[in-house]
This record gives C-alpha cells, sequence and structure tokens, in this order.
C-alpha cells in the first residue's frame, strides 16, 4: 500500500472539524471533557503504520501545532511535541510489519495512552493542572483511549480504501508492502 | 535533542501569553468559519432527537415556565419603580457620569461554532471577535449562570476558556469576587477553583461571622473589575473550616453547564477609562 499524502492531509482537517464541530453532540454532557478522541492523531497512527516514522513525525508535528494554535488555551506544543513523538514512535516499533487492522488497533490504544500522557506530563510540568496523574488515567485517559481504540477499528478499512492505492502490481497479489521510505 | 529545547522554549513562550499574532488569527478566523457552518445544524438535530425523547418533560417543564412567566411580570412592574427611584436618588446625590454608566452593561449573543478536544483546556470558540468589541478577559454567561471568561480574541471569532478551568496554582491564575443572592453587602468570598474530581467549585476567604448558608445562590460581586455584577455562578452545597483555620471555604456546584453550549452571552462593561464619546485609543 502507498499513502495518497494530500488526501490524506485533506482527511486529517476534515476529521479535525468533525471533531470539534461535531462529535461533542455525541459525547453525553456527564462525559463532556473526559472522551475527547483525536482524530488527526488517528490518522497520523495510519500514517505511521502505512508510511513510515518520518512522514508519521511530520504528521504529528504538523496537526499537533494545528490544534495547538487553533484552540490556543494555556500553551502551544503540547500536542505538537506529543503527536510528532506517538507518530514517530509508532512508526519506529511498526518497522516493517505488514500493516493490518489488528495492528492498527492495537497501536491507537497505545499510542492514545501515550499522548494523553505526554500531555497530561506537559501540563503538569507547567503547572496548568495539579490532579494526579492516577485520576488523570481514570478521569480522561482510560476513557479517551478505549474510545479511540474502538473509533480506530470502525476507521481502518475506509482510511485503507480512501487515502492508500495499491501497492504496484509485483506485489499486489502477495499483499506484500511496499517500500516506505 | 535540539527539537526538544525548541518545544520547551515554544511552550515556555506561549504560556500565559494572551495577545495573538496574525498568522494565529487567521487560523482561528478560517477554521471557525468553517466551524460554525458545522456546529449548530449538527447541535440542533441532536437537540431535537433529545427533545422528542422527553415530551413530557417538556410538557411539565412549559407548565413551570408560564408560572414564571408570571411571576416576572409581576417582578417588572416593581422592578421599573425601584429603578426610576435609583435615577432620582443618584440625580439628587450627584453622581458623575462615570459612577452612573458603572453596572450599563450590554450584552452580546455569541454562537458556539466548537469545543477544544484537549481535556485540560476545555475552551470552547464562539462567533464573535474583535470586530464585534470583544476583548479579552470579557465575562462569557448562559441564561443560567457564568461560564467562563474571553480567553483569546481575533477579528472575527474569540476563544472563551471555561470556569472549569479555574485553578489558584496556574500561572494565568483567575478569581471570581462573589457574593450571596440577597445578602450582597453582608457576604464576601474569592472563586478560585474546580475540583474535577467532584465537579464543584471552591470559595474561599470568607468571613468566620458570614452569614453565608447552605443552599444560598452565589453570585459575582463585582468588586473584582473583572467580572460584571450579578452573574449567577451557582448554589453553596456545604462550606467548612479553611486550611488556616482563619477563614471559611465553601463548596458550590455550578449553576451552568458547560457541555452542549449553543448561545452563550459576552457581558461588555463600560468602558471606565475613557469618556463615551471619545475614539478608543490606539
Amino acid at each position: 500500500m502507498k499513502l495518497r499524502v494530500h488526501r490524506t492531509i485533506l482527511a486529517a482537517l476534515f476529521l479535525l472539524l468533525i471533531e470539534t464541530a461535531v462529535l461533542p453532540w455525541f459525547v453525553p454532557a456527564a462525559m463532556g471533557g473526559r472522551i475527547v478522541p483525536h482524530f488527526p492523531f488517528l490518522v497520523t497512527l495510519f500514517v505511521a503504520v502505512t508510511a513510515g516514522r518520518h512522514t508519521a513525525f511530520f504528521f504529528g508535528l504538523g496537526f499537533g501545532l494545528f490544534q495547538d494554535v487553533v484552540f490556543y488555551g494555556h500553551l502551544i506544543g503540547a500536542y505538537a511535541f506529543g503527536m510528532a513523538l506517538a507518530g514517530y514512535l509508532a512508526g519506529l516499533l511498526v518497522g516493517r510489519l505488514r500493516p493490518s487492522a489488528g495492528l492498527y488497533i492495537v497501536l491507537t490504544a497505545f499510542g492514545g495512552f501515550m499522548l494523553d500522557t505526554i500531555v497530561y506530563a506537559i501540563y503538569r510540568l507547567f503547572q496548568v493542572t495539579t490532579v494526579s496523574y492516577l485520576f488523570a488515567i481514570g478521569w480522561q485517559i482510560l476513557p479517551t483511549t478505549a474510545v479511540q481504540a474502538a473509533l480506530a477499528a470502525l476507521f481502518y478499512f475506509p482510511f485503507r480504501r480512501l487515502l492508500t492505492r495499491p501497492a504496484p502490481a509485483a506485489s499486489q497479489g502477495s499483499g506484500e508492502r511496499s517500500s516506505a521510505d | 535533542m535540539i527539537g526538544l529545547v525548541l518545544f520547551i522554549a515554544l511552550i515556555g513562550f506561549t504560556l500565559g501569553r494572551s495577545r495573538l499574532t496574525w498568522p494565529e488569527k487567521f487560523l482561528h478566523d478560517a477554521f471557525g468559519a468553517i466551524q460554525s457552518v458545522l456546529y449548530r445544524p449538527v447541535g440542533a438535530v441532536a437537540e431535537f432527537v433529545r427533545d422528542m425523547g422527553r415530551l413530557s418533560e417538556v410538557y411539565r417543564e412549559n407548565e413551570v415556565l408560564r408560572q414564571t412567566v408570571a411571576r416576572y411580570a409581576q417582578d417588572q412592574m416593581r422592578y421599573n419603580f425601584i429603578e426610576q427611584e435609583n435615577e432620582r436618588l443618584k440625580r439628587a446625590l450627584e453622581f458623575t457620569e462615570r459612577q452612573k454608566r458603572l453596572y450599563r452593561y450590554r450584552y452580546l449573543i455569541a454562537q458556539v461554532i466548537g469545543y477544544s478536544s484537549d481535556p485540560y483546556n476545555r475552551s470552547f470558540r464562539i462567533d464573535l471577535g474583535a470586530r464585534d468589541g470583544i476583548r479579552e478577559k470579557m465575562a462569557v454567561q448562559t441564561v443560567d449562570g457564568l461560564v467562563g471568561i474571553v480567553s483569546r480574541v481575533s477579528e472575527f471569532t474569540s476563544t472563551v476558556m471555561p470556569l472549569t478551568e479555574l485553578d489558584p496554582n496556574s500561572p494565568t491564575g483567575i478569581a471570581v469576587s462573589a457574593t450571596v443572592l440577597g445578602k450582597e453587602s453582608a457576604t464576601f468570598g474569592v472563586v478560585d477553583a474546580y475540583n474535577r474530581e467532584t465537579g464543584l467549585f471552591r470559595m474561599s476567604r470568607i468571613d468566620p461571622n458570614d452569614p453565608l448558608e447552605v443552599g444560598d445562590t452565589i453570585i459575582t460581586s463585582g468588586l473584582g473589575a473583572l467580572f460584571p455584577r450579578g452573574i449567577v455562578i451557582g448554589t453553596v452545597v456545604d462550606k467548612q473550616v479553611g486550611d488556616f483555620g482563619l477563614t471559611l471555604t465553601a463548596n458550590i456546584r455550578p449553576a451552568s453547564a458547560f457541555d452542549h453550549l449553543t448561545e452563550v452571552f459576552v457581558v461588555v462593561a463600560p468602558d471606565m477609562d475613557q469618556p463615551e464619546t471619545e475614539a478608543e485609543a490606539p
């Protein structure tokens, strides 16, 4: 599979819109601020699975920064840093494994947990928040991670159909992954 | 490594800044324009579906509202008398123009256009900006009560920091001076923290002899000059002796919801630094 980069960028922008303008309506009021999936992050991890760690790094950096700037609250950089790092590490972990739905879901679960932890750590470091890490896990990180993993299962096949084009004829039949770099 | 240093510099630099540069403003407005197209219609549909599910409740709510309107009409009459008398007394006591204008607030109706998906920064965006006279640190309320303050302003949109971000230890620590409805001159306290674990505000620095009681309605006092007076914050749940035993602390249940907002009011206090006729300083 080969990533269609332009399409993926558009998809991530569109999903960010959905995430900020449509999704809040579907989260019950009692869970507001607790279930906050990051759609561009899902795209970043998909990029990590299909196109390798360097592309994922820049995707994470770009969309993290975008999110930071558009919803500039306390500081700029938390999501840019977290998403870039998580995207890069995800790409590194996956290495040359064949992309599959299972891999993507597992990666999203761990990556989401990591992203939320990084963001929490940055906010904690700069004393924007003072809640304890254990509380943050139960309050926000676990619910978000669970929902994100479910969304990953939902998104994987549409992503694969819309955002990638099949590998060149030589490797198409065997399902072997084409060179990523 | 260099990246890490750059990030820490970026974070440190952007911490506690309130002005926006033009690229930020441009991104805000461009993204806000598209968000506003989506958020409202989806909200309308979602609310409609929810309302269908509780039609009987709406019927009962209607009854209550009708009674409230009846009471409101009576209050309106009383209010008119009191206002006239107030005006007369102010004239008699020779209040200055400035003092008279002190509490003449304007309310701008704003539509919410999107929510942040950052759990430690539940900001939302509204569709009014510098063009409409919005400035930083203006109070934002719903019909139920105070929800937050304007934190960033660009030309056509602005960002609102909800009151749930109140934290006395944060570098942007903001506190709301508050009092009790009906005992305005006798009580005083500062709402300065929100506890995520309980969902309650903390009101501290209350005098030990204060007549504040459980069940009282807490409103802004307007003494801090940041928030206008008379906006409902919530109701008192309990009160106990504070950290050092010298003052009391009360927990307050917020009056307003912070999620699924559609319409909010930005409270524009009259500009105290200059006469109304003069043009704004650059």
